[in-house]
């Protein structure tokens, strides 16, 4: 049987080829759109979801590499980190679109869950992989520095 | 049997948020005006419940510039609304949205609340009064008895109040009251004030339920993925679909009309695979000899010929001559694709004579009217819903409707709803770029200081010729777009040569993010840049020697300050640059420091004049967007073409702005001068370009007049 665990609920996949990259699995087969597609190729960090707390890019990581694994996409509401991001998401006025927003908050996610004090460079470093054409990058950077502050 | 929504929604509690439109909407003949003896149609735009809920029923466009929320604050202030507790949605096609004065929906030319915000607060006001007059009526007080707030009717006298939505069965029955009068600034409660986005979006878009046009899940929906021609213009010659034919979910293949194949399966994933193990055989024709060398010749070639006349007045060759300093330049910009950070989508279910189209669109009837067009239905008949666009910049506003088209025919004659959903490669490479630009330009200083001469040769690709904007566009040759901002420069000047050419090709172009601005605030702030330093006099000085308007001499004195201009550090470069466009004028300096062979915008100081500033957390947050949006074209983004075809895919060959390249601050100020309300999304970009040259310049001595700027 093949299952995964997304958001803390495991969910049997029967019938998807284990080929499929987490991306479309959880887009077309779960119906769990928040996780976005951007690029295909891992250069937009739209697609980023935690598999066991680590961010990974879903449009480049495939079915078979998460079974039995713990995945964590941006429809969660229960994760700490997520959740305190979130309010500062929302104190700095963040998301303009909000296409990438999802994607941004869960690489996030992943710095905090494994550096709690980033640096401003560690904060440029692990986001450099998350495109905003919109270009709040500025508020993105307070917004996980004064995240950090409150973990 | 009309086609509801309902036949189609498997997913009702994600698509609940855009889609729900429950009442009159006035549509039919004259009521179609927006304004009827000077009275709007309020109930097209406010939507008050017996429950005190209130929806607002925008026809402009979210797409990241805060349309929604801004057009929001309007309304609900002069209803005197519970901000917290109003909700959205995005309005079906009807004329009742048009811009004013025009017969199209748009969101476009940064036009949102300086084309609309008189309209809504007029809707938000009338209803408001008519509450007034329902409450006083039923109280028996007079008017000046009644005050309004969070979306109660309070009786001053005796503290008695009405929800709004008490009251809605006696303002149906009400005549529309034509003596509404706008608030004035002092009893703004909402507008003017920095509000951050609405928190019903906000949420969405911080939890993944936000729809956007991708997200769209119809009951029985299936997807496509395409193969375009490459090279612009070539034409399929056969394909050979045998392997694709027999992959899973894969439902049907076929060849549209645009020589374009598309894969429809069961998942998208599937089509995408498919469509990869299609060969095809192109018929490639001429172009595919082309190169963007060629095309720089070609357009160098149109210096020296009898181009159109786009300004001339006054001997620019008497000024030249008898100027104590010339300088002139050269200008290169390249093909620029809009890579909004969405992929281009579309959904379309045509069934017989009617169809359902749901898109992310910045023209929502016109891209119906296109749909309709491909369907062979009537425009009528087709339901439309808008969605969230996840950003666009002009993309999902062009005008040969490329997008729409392909989702049109894929789904035509299909029994299914079929999302068409491109590649970002799909869109890198198929074009409608902001149009590649060359340029020169020739400016002549007396002693003095005073610019005497201007001269200008701009050769690009008309954005319009050839389309619906034609008409109203393009005149004797010239692209309104190649006009903007050059021949309306903000200088005095005592003589101008402006001259301008529309060479042809098979690449479409398109709007970018502040359109011909993006060329012609580069070509104006440079040159004079140059004109400032051969008269040895300050780029700061010279410019506000120079201009006329108070306003731009404000914002430059404003910038001037903030940066401490006149004490700049040392072993950094400083560049200024203002420029109006969209109705606003925006002034930058910024500060660049070298880094080895590269080079950081490290600081932004910004002076905004808008005329008034209905939301100066947005306009501050529009500016921070610009100026990383235009620093990814500044330093990477470039399409250059090569045997007929764009040479770049995706975005690790075509790069944009990331964090690291996000300057350390950028400073906003805003002065409302009381002036004519201009836009916000857009006059942001223009002059930033200019502002990183003039640093660069400062900093290394050389002109970089070539985009995007590569260092060495």
């Amino acid at each position: 049987m093949n299952y995964i665990i997304i958001n803390n609920k495991k969910i049997e996949l029967n019938n998807v080829s284990e080929d499929t990259p987490v991306l479309w699995v959880l887009r077309d087969h779960l119906n769990l759109t928040g996780t976005k597609f951007g690029c295909g190729v891992g250069m937009c960090g739209a697609c980023t979801v935690l598999v066991d707390g680590v961010a990974t890019r879903g449009c480049q990581t495939l079915l078979s590499e998460v079974k039995e694994k713990k995945i964590t996409t941006i429809e969660n509401s229960e994760d700490k980190e997520m959740n305190i991001l979130r309010m500062h998401w929302k104190e700095e006025d963040v998301a303009q679109c909000g296409y990438c927003q999802p994607g941004q908050i869960m690489n996030a996610t992943g710095l905090l869950k494994e550096n709690s004090k980033p640096s401003e460079e560690d904060i440029l470093d692990a986001m450099d992989g998350n495109i905003c054409r919109c270009g709040t990058y500025n508020r993105i950077k307070t917004a996980i520095f004064k995240a950090s502050k409150d973990i | 049997m009309g086609i509801t929504r309902r036949d189609f929604i498997k997913n009702s509690s994600i698509l609940t948020t855009a889609f729900v439109v429950g009442f009159n909407i006035p549509i039919k003949g004259k009521a179609a005006a927006i304004l009827k003896n000077n009275i709007l149609e309020p109930n097209a735009f406010v939507q008050i419940d017996k429950d005190n809920s209130i929806t607002f029923i925008l026809g402009q466009a979210e797409m990241g510039q805060g349309a929604y929320s801004g057009l929001a604050q309007c309304i609900a202030d002069e209803l005197d609304a519970k901000w917290d507790e109003i909700v959205f949605k995005a309005a079906p096609v009807a004329p009742v949205y048009n811009k004013p004065g025009s017969t199209i929906m748009i969101t476009g030319g940064s036009g949102t609340i300086r084309y609309h915000q008189e309209n809504v607060r007029k809707v938000g006001a009338v209803i408001r009064l008519m509450l007034k007059k329902a409450a006083a009526k039923r109280w028996k007080v007079s008017l000046s008895d009644i005050s309004t707030k969070d979306s109660y009717v309070t009786n001053t006298k005796t503290n008695e109040k009405f929800a709004y939505g008490d009251l809605v069965d006696d303002i149906q029955k009400m005549k529309l009251p034509n003596d509404v009068k706008l608030k004035n600034p002092k009893e703004y409660r909402l507008m003017g004030k920095p509000l951050k986005r609405h928190p019903i979006e906000v949420q969405e878009k911080i939890t993944g339920k936000g729809i956007f046009g991708i997200d769209v899940r119809l009951e029985n929906q299936k997807y496509a993925a395409l193969i375009h021609p490459q090279v612009f213009g070539a034409k399929i010659k056969s394909y050979d679909d045998s392997v694709a034919k027999t992959m899973a979910g894969v439902l049907k293949i076929k060849q549209l009309p645009n020589n374009t194949i598309a894969v429809i399966a069961e998942h998208w994933w599937q089509a995408k695979q498919a469509v990869d193990t299609i060969v095809v055989q192109w018929d490639t024709g001429e172009f595919v000899k082309t190169s963007t060398a060629d095309l720089k010749k070609e357009y160098r070639s149109y210096f020296e010929k009898d181009i159109h006349s786009m300004r001339k007045d006054g001997d620019t060759k008497k000024a030249i001559h008898n100027a104590s300093h010339v300088v002139e330049a050269e200008y290169y910009f390249p093909f620029l694709a809009h890579a909004p950070m969405e992929p281009i989508n579309c959904t379309v279910y045509h069934d017989k004579d009617k169809a359902l189209l749901v898109v992310g669109s910045q023209m929502q009837n016109l891209s119906r009217d296109k749909c309709a067009q491909i369907l062979e239905i009537e425009p009528q008949k087709i339901e439309y819903h808008n969605t969230y666009l996840g950003s666009s910049f002009g993309r999902r506003g062009a005008v040969n409707f490329d997008f729409i088209i392909d989702a049109s025919y894929v789904a035509k004659n299909e029994p299914w709803p079929v999302m068409t959903l491109w590649t970002r490669e799909d869109d890198i490479k198929m074009a409608n770029y902001r149009p590649m630009a060359v340029s020169r330009a020739k400016m002549a200083v007396d002693n003095d200081g005073n610019i005497t001469a201007f001269e200008s040769d701009i050769v690009n690709q008309s954005i319009t010729q050839g389309t619906i904007f034609e008409k109203f566009m393009f005149k004797n040759g010239i692209d309104k777009t190649q006009r903007e901002g050059l021949e309306n420069h903000p200088y005095k000047v005592t003589s101008h040569n402006l001259r301008a050419f529309c060479p042809q090709s098979p690449i479409p172009v398109l709007w970018l993010r502040s359109v011909g601005h993006t060329i012609s605030a580069p070509i104006v702030e440079n040159i004079i840049d140059q004109a400032a330093v051969a008269s040895k006099i300050d780029p700061m000085d010279f410019r506000i020697k120079n201009l006329q308007d108070a306003r731009f001499i404000n914002l430059l004195k404003n910038v001037a300050k903030q940066s401490n201009w006149y004490k700049r550090e040392k072993n950094s470069g400083y560049g200024v640059a203002i420029a109006k466009s969209f109705g606003s004028i925006v002034a930058y300096v910024v500060k660049v420091k070298l880094k080895e062979k590269d080079f950081k915008v490290e600081k932004v100081w910004c002076a905004v004049d808008c005329g008034y500033s209905f939301n100066p957390l947005n306009v501050e947050n529009q500016i921070i967007s610009s100026v990383n949006f235009t620093l990814g074209y500044v330093k990477y983004a470039e399409i250059t073409i090569k045997d007929g075809a764009a040479e770049q895919n995706n975005f690790y060959d075509y790069n944009v702005a990331r964090i690291s390249d996000a300057p350390d601050s950028i400073n906003v100020e805003i002065i409302n001068s009381g002036e004519k309300i201009g836009g916000i999304g857009e006059p942001g970009v223009p002059p930033m370009f200019a502002a990183v040259i003039n640093a660069l310049y400062d900093v290394t001595g050389k002109r970089y007049t070539s985009f995007p700027i590569k260092l060495g």
